[in-house]
């Protein structure tokens, strides 16, 4: 067990700026996750935690102890890899006791160990498998005992479930948070799935371009956004993001109007802001209730529903000359999630209304969120 | 033709094709047609026939030499060692005269196969050792260097590694000749600095002047071949070896190495072939003497003596230098073939 520090860390490549001077403490016993879309550095500042990387400049530490300039072996870690990297040539039991034998332990420590590891992750019986006669998820279960039978200090996982199929990725999520439970390691996770993010980890560190947007719990990142990046990313479907402008009356756009006092949330007169509102915070005008302050009512169109069983998207037009476009979600697109025995049908014309405790307010020059929720 | 029953190209893949009109030809021609499978395999085993024959003939030769008595040299036939009996038969028409085999030989001199390991006229074996150790050790050293080498060709991304691998290919472009008069003035050159190591403190008659040289020469081929093999390695293998705790050199041998055994096989077994059967340095770096390490190839040449070329014994002595290459490819291929069904090189 132990801390990890990222101090100043930047990685450049030829042409490409990977990691961009990147602060971070990860405190011990913590389970914290780099989410992010591809090619954001997110695994990138997991190599430079390894040490499969060098950093072109910063330092990481561990544990309290300077590893920079150490190799991956000396720093006290494990690594669980996206593409599973078990050695082919080895058996189970082989691949699992590798960095065992390679530290020179007694060979009844070792198979004590591997025991252990195995029984964590439920693999007795086919230690003598090889991995090609091993199923995706079995492979997986293998490269976890792998990683856990050192007893590592830090414990890094880098889209460890990305190459499983659905169910068994839902399955292996739990099996991970219970791991964690029992191990009680700092583990750092990378993946682009936010759902794997928001689950298990304690600190979702959002990650675009090389940068570190917000490094909070989870549900903070989901309710107090620090910018636009971190709103549109985090959720699933993402938030709704109308552009507009504060005037004295408040926020206006040309669909939507929100009245409120400038000065009281913050904002000057003029100012260009994104109005950013979640699909479950926009409610069909009948069930305003379900809103704590509805605010007025908008006229949409509907214009496609998603039955998803247990709710249902809503894709909102705001006029019939609005084309619904493919790449996201403006000013004249607006998605609501409603429960899924609403009467509406592709077509109708409904008043909706926003919670205005759940409304974010973001400059649009620069990204960053001003309020959240509106008084 | 409005017959349907009438044979012709239409009605060939009718099974029930009654061919009873056809010559041994046409059906045949029919059958392949109807079956291409039957063609190819024919093809095949045509080919093949023609390849065993063209290469393992003169081994058949060469036994036929080995065996034969040493009196009967210039008596030896297409197919049958000297000194056996034939009958003069006249071809009709071209009144050609062949001298075909009748009965057996006489006499067979299957000695000439204990004769050269006498240590009184040539050790042979002393020879085969010679060269089956030079042969070895310049494997070693090869598959050595050339998987540090392959591995940073392979597997690393550096300024100027294209320039450098080139400049490196290009040492096996030179004819090995060319490397000949230098090379033979150094190793006949006196190294003081050799002299505790050995005797007169020149590489001359000692195994480094051949295997050094041929260690240098036949790398770079082994160094492109492991390239390959260690660049379809995935990433992921190299950085799960070192996170578990082996240095980059750790991963090469524990990892990369293994997973690449058909490679790895490959180029051992091209270097040790060319080592063993290498004749140019081999002849010229030694006196030919088997205490000062002259290999196999001097061997078989000492059987041509000044008066007399012993052809039995040069035969007998080929045909045995290539058992232990004979032996090292077939336990090389059952390692290649392992390799491959591991399905090695997987994710």
């Amino acid at each position: 067990m132990a801390s990890v520090t990222l101090d100043g860390v930047t990685k450049e490549y030829d042409d490409v700026l990977a990691v961009d001077d990147m602060d971070l403490e990860i405190r011990d016993g913590e389970f914290v996750t780099f989410v992010g879309p591809s090619g954001c550095g997110k695994s990138t500042t997991m190599e430079a935690i390894a040490g499969l990387t060098l950093p072109t400049r910063g330092t990481v530490e561990i544990g309290g102890r300077d590893v920079t300039d150490l190799p991956p072996k000396d720093r006290g870690i494990s690594m669980v890899f996206q593409n599973i990297a078990l050695f082919p040539h080895m058996d189970v039991y082989d691949n699992v006791s590798f960095g065992l034998r390679l530290r020179k332990y007694s060979g009844e420590e070792v198979e004590q160990r591997v025991e252990r590891a195995a029984d964590v992750v439920q693999l007795e019986g086919m230690m003598d498998r090889m991995p090609e006669e091993m199923s995706g998820g079995q492979r997986q279960r293998v490269a976890i005992a792998r990683a856990i039978v050192r007893e590592p200090e830090v414990f890094l996982m880098d889209e460890p479930l990305a190459n499983l199929d659905a169910e068994l990725r839902v399955h292996m999520r739990t099996q991970l948070q219970r791991l964690h439970r029992e191990l009680d390691t700092t583990i750092v996770y990378v993946t682009h799935d936010q759902a794997q993010a928001m689950t298990m980890s304690d600190r979702v560190a959002v990650i675009e371009a090389g940068e570190l947007k917000q490094v909070d719990p989870p549900l903070t990142c989901y309710d107090e956004p620090n910018n636009l990046f971190v709103a549109g990313f985090i959720g699933s479907p993402s938030m709704n993001f109308i552009e507009g402008e504060i005037t004295d009356e408040g926020f206006t756009s040309t669909y939507t109007d929100v009245p409120f006092d400038p000065a009281a949330q913050g904002v000057e007169p003029g100012q260009a802001v994104t109005l950013g509102v979640r699909p479950e915070d926009v409610h069909l005008q009948w069930n305003d209730e379900q809103a704590a302050a509805p605010t007025d009512t908008y006229g949409r169109i509907v214009d496609v529903l998603e039955p998803m069983g247990d709710e249902m998207f809503v894709y909102l037009l705001s006029d019939e000359d609005v084309e619904a476009s493919a790449e996201g979600r403006g000013e004249g697109q607006t998605l609501m999630n409603v429960g899924p025995g609403e009467d509406v049908a592709a077509g109708d014309d409904v008043e909706v209304v926003f919670d205005r405790e759940k409304i974010h307010l973001f400059d649009t020059g620069t990204g960053q969120a001003i309020v959240h929720g509106l008084e | 033709m409005s017959d349907d029953r009438q044979p012709g190209p239409a009605g060939v893949d009718r099974t029930d094709e009654p061919d009873l009109d056809r010559g041994i030809v046409e059906a045949w021609a029919a059958r392949m047609i109807s079956n291409p499978e039957r063609a190819y395999r024919a093809s095949f085993y045509v080919a093949t026939g023609f390849f065993l024959v063209t290469t393992l003939f003169p081994f058949f030769w060469l036994l036929i030499v080995a065996i034969t008595p040493r009196g009967d040299l210039s008596d030896i036939g297409v197919f049958t060692p000297g000194g056996t009996p034939r009958t003069e038969v006249t071809i009709p028409l071209l009144e050609w005269t062949l001298a075909v085999p009748a009965g057996i030989p006489a006499d067979v001199n299957a000695a000439a196969f204990l004769e050269i390991f006498d240590p009184n006229v040539v050790p042979f074996h002393w020879y085969i050792f010679n060269s089956f150790l030079i042969a070895t050790v310049a494997t070693v050293i090869v598959l050595f260097v050339a998987s540090l080498a392959g591995y940073v060709f392979g597997r690393l991304e550096f300024r100027g590694r294209n320039p450098l691998l080139l400049l490196v290919l290009i040492t096996s472009f030179f004819p090995p000749a060319a490397f000949f008069v230098p090379l033979n003035r150094m190793f006949n050159a006196e190294l003081e600095v050799l002299s505790p190591l050995l005797q007169d403190g020149s590489l001359y008659n000692t195994p480094y002047a051949i295997f050094i040289p041929l260690s240098a020469l036949y790398l770079p081929l082994s160094i492109f071949i492991l390239m390959t093999f260690y660049a379809q390695i995935p990433e992921g293998l190299e950085d799960a070896a070192r996170v578990e705790g082996t240095t980059r050199l750790g991963a090469l041998f524990r990892v990369i190495v293994p997973l690449s055994a058909p490679g790895v096989a490959t180029a051992g077994v091209l270097t040790f072939i060319t080592v063993y059967n290498e004749y140019f340095f081999s002849s010229l770096m030694t006196d030919g003497q088997f205490q000062n390490w002259a290999p196999m190839l001097a061997g078989i040449l000492k059987f041509q003596g000044q008066y007399q070329v012993l052809y039995d014994l040069m035969a007998a002595a080929s045909i045995v230098a290539v058992l232990p290459v004979t032996i090292l490819v077939i336990v090389a291929q059952e390692k290649i073939v392992s390799g491959l069904t591991a399905g090695a090189v997987k994710e």
